[in-house]
């Protein structure tokens, strides 16, 4: 969690990671943005992800995005 | 049939509206439908087969989705192939339609004429096509929920019924906003009882609409007519007034639109998604396209811009970049494919015209390079000590964005690009102040016109600047005390009347993006 956490700081700082639940909902991560951390997180955390992983519940805060992983890093 | 006619907002809405009230809540969902229909068959007669056609199609194909590898009789890879085979075969029939009625003439045109060139003497015969009003709205709609389906974020939905309101809701067939079955799906169905709150808000917005439409957008309209054809007669001043009035025109007829079409979902308990927010505040040119026509962006997001950024051989080939370039080029290698994919998909979208396709690569240029240099110029200013949240920034800030717009817009108006880029020439190189007065009053705008715009004009800067700092003006409205809130809304009533774009002299003006 606390790589993810560096990640993210690393696409956008200044957003309280631990506690910010509507990164997509208020637009705080764009597309670019959503790109480039899905990229970190495939190579990162070997996973695949693919667009019908792109939902805002997933992407809304570290908190889903670290669930979602997880449960990625299970399926392989 | 046009949103803004008074048999729409004063006949058709009101007969529904009570019919709807006084059946049982559950056969309501057939008083919608039948008025969907009828809707329809006003507008494209019998073209209606292909609504039901398509909406036969869309409801199997969720279904036969749904069903794959129900029985575990697949692997789950297997399971997944055959579910993307069969929204791939949804996908391909529903775009093939559209591209036969709306873009078959346009590319054997090109088509016909590249051959010419080449030397061929091949003759392209161009084949009438009736397209049916709204085939492109129901289409991404159909393309979503298929999409949707497969990826297991929809289940598919076994009631006709349901898919035949979704695709058919007779405020959103002609000019969306571009739903996905999760926002209305259930909604439409559900009959919910008309309350005196959804009346009074719905109608209340389909005020504001017209007040948009009829004022500044059908006023402000022969003036942009006559610009636009005639450029070549005008001065550079006068161009830019035509310009700036062609962007006024399509965002308060646009907008105007969407505020009828939600206003008319709200009364029947429909929340339709929002199509504007106050684009002019954007920040940047993404931030306006987050702000103007939002649920086609969104679409263009989630259908193309992420799954072909998210592709295997696009991802390959940024990781190639990577290794072999670097990692800011790799970064940018996926968005640009899937930019150049989405702005072409969007001029199209807009029609059969080489106009909109430039529009759509002009946005596609100025995006790419916005996130580009936002690095860099982030850099810049903090070196230069710029604040980025300071006045002077800001109207920096507001006033390329305003260009950028009405650039853009007068490519999108021009009746070619050549035309687009002379009318630019003009501007730029034969501007006289002093010509725009000798000839304003020429331009088939009354001084009564003119003032009746900039009162318009004056009530949606106000509307959209309260709107911006995040005031819920009805709310407001609504907590005044009742002689003064009925004051406001019959005025707001008269105003229309008085100073709509109606009666000897005037005709509605067609709905433009009814069009596309």
């Amino acid at each position: 969690m606390e790589q993810l956490i560096e990640i993210l700081e690393d696409i956008k700082e200044g957003v309280d990671y631990n506690t910010c639940t509507t990164l997509i909902d208020d637009q705080i991560l764009d597309s670019f943005a959503i790109l480039s951390l899905v990229s970190e997180i495939e190579d990162n955390f070997d996973v695949e992800v693919s667009s019908s992983e792109l939902t805002p519940e997933n992407f809304n805060s570290a908190k889903s995005l670290w669930a979602m992983i997880t449960r990625l890093q299970g399926e392989n | 049939m046009s949103y803004f006619l008074i048999s729409y907002f004063a006949l058709f809405l009101p007969i529904v509206i009570i019919i709807y009230q006084l059946v049982p809540q559950k056969f309501r969902w057939i008083v919608l439908l039948a008025a969907d229909y009828v809707f329809f068959y006003m507008l494209s007669g019998n073209l209606i087969i292909f609504l039901i056609a398509a909406t036969l199609f869309a409801w199997g194909l969720g279904l036969w989705i749904g069903k794959v590898g129900q029985n575990n009789e697949l692997a789950a890879k297997d399971k997944k192939k055959k579910k993307a085979h069969i929204m791939i075969l949804g996908i391909l029939v529903s775009l093939g339609v559209l591209l036969l009625l709306k873009y078959f003439n346009f590319f054997g045109e090109n088509i016909g004429a590249l051959a010419n060139a080449l030397g061929s003497d091949f003759v392209f015969t161009p084949i009438k096509f009736m397209v049916p009003i709204g085939i492109s709205y129901y289409t991404l709609q159909i393309i979503s929920y298929l999409v949707d389906v497969k990826r297991g974020n929809q289940e598919p939905v076994k009631n006709l019924a349901k898919i035949a309101l979704y695709l058919s809701f007779f405020p959103q067939i002609m000019e969306g906003p571009i739903s996905r079955y999760h926002q209305v799906g259930e909604d439409l169905y559900a009959g919910r009882p008309i309350t005196f709150e959804n009346l009074k808000f719905g109608y209340q917005r389909i005020c504001y609409g017209l007040v948009k439409k009829l004022i500044v957008a059908d006023r402000i309209a022969p003036l942009v007519t006559k610009v636009f054809g005639d450029y070549q007669t005008y001065d550079g001043s006068v161009l830019l007034l035509g310009v700036l009035s062609y962007t006024l025109q399509l965002y308060a007829e646009f907008s105007g639109c969407m505020d009828i079409i939600i206003g008319s979902g709200e009364i029947l308990g429909i929340k339709l998604p929002e199509n504007f927010r106050q684009p002019f505040f954007a920040k940047d040119a993404s931030d306006f396209w987050h702000r103007w026509h939002i649920t086609l962006g969104t679409w263009f997001k989630d259908y193309i811009f992420f799954p072909v950024s998210l592709a295997k051989p696009v991802k390959k080939l940024a990781k190639n970049i990577k290794n072999h370039i670097g990692k800011t080029a790799s970064k940018f290698t996926a968005p640009f494919i899937a930019l150049f994919c989405v702005w072409s998909c969007n001029g199209l979208w807009h029609g059969p015209k080489w106009t909109y396709i430039f529009y759509g690569m002009y946005y596609f240029v100025i995006i790419f390079v916005e996130n580009l240099l936002e690095e860099p110029t982030k850099k810049i200013t903090a070196k230069l000590h710029i604040n980025r949240e300071g006045k002077g920034y800001r109207v920096f800030r507001f006033v390329k964005l305003f260009i950028i717009i009405n650039l853009g817009e007068m490519f999108f108006r021009a009746d070619t690009v050549k035309d687009g880029f002379i009318m630019l020439k003009g501007i730029v190189t034969n501007f006289h102040i002093s010509e725009l007065f000798a000839n304003i009053w020429m331009l088939k705008l009354e001084r009564a016109d003119f003032f009746a715009v900039l009162g318009g004009l004056l009530i949606i800067i106000i509307v959209g600047i309260a709107k911006e700092s995040g005031k819920n003006i009805r709310a407001d409205i609504a907590g005044w005390k009742l002689p003064l809130r009925w004051i406001f809304w019959y005025g707001a009533i008269f105003l229309v009347i008085i100073f709509g774009a109606y009666g000897a002299g005037y005709t509605t003006v067609d709905m433009i993006y009814a069009g596309y």
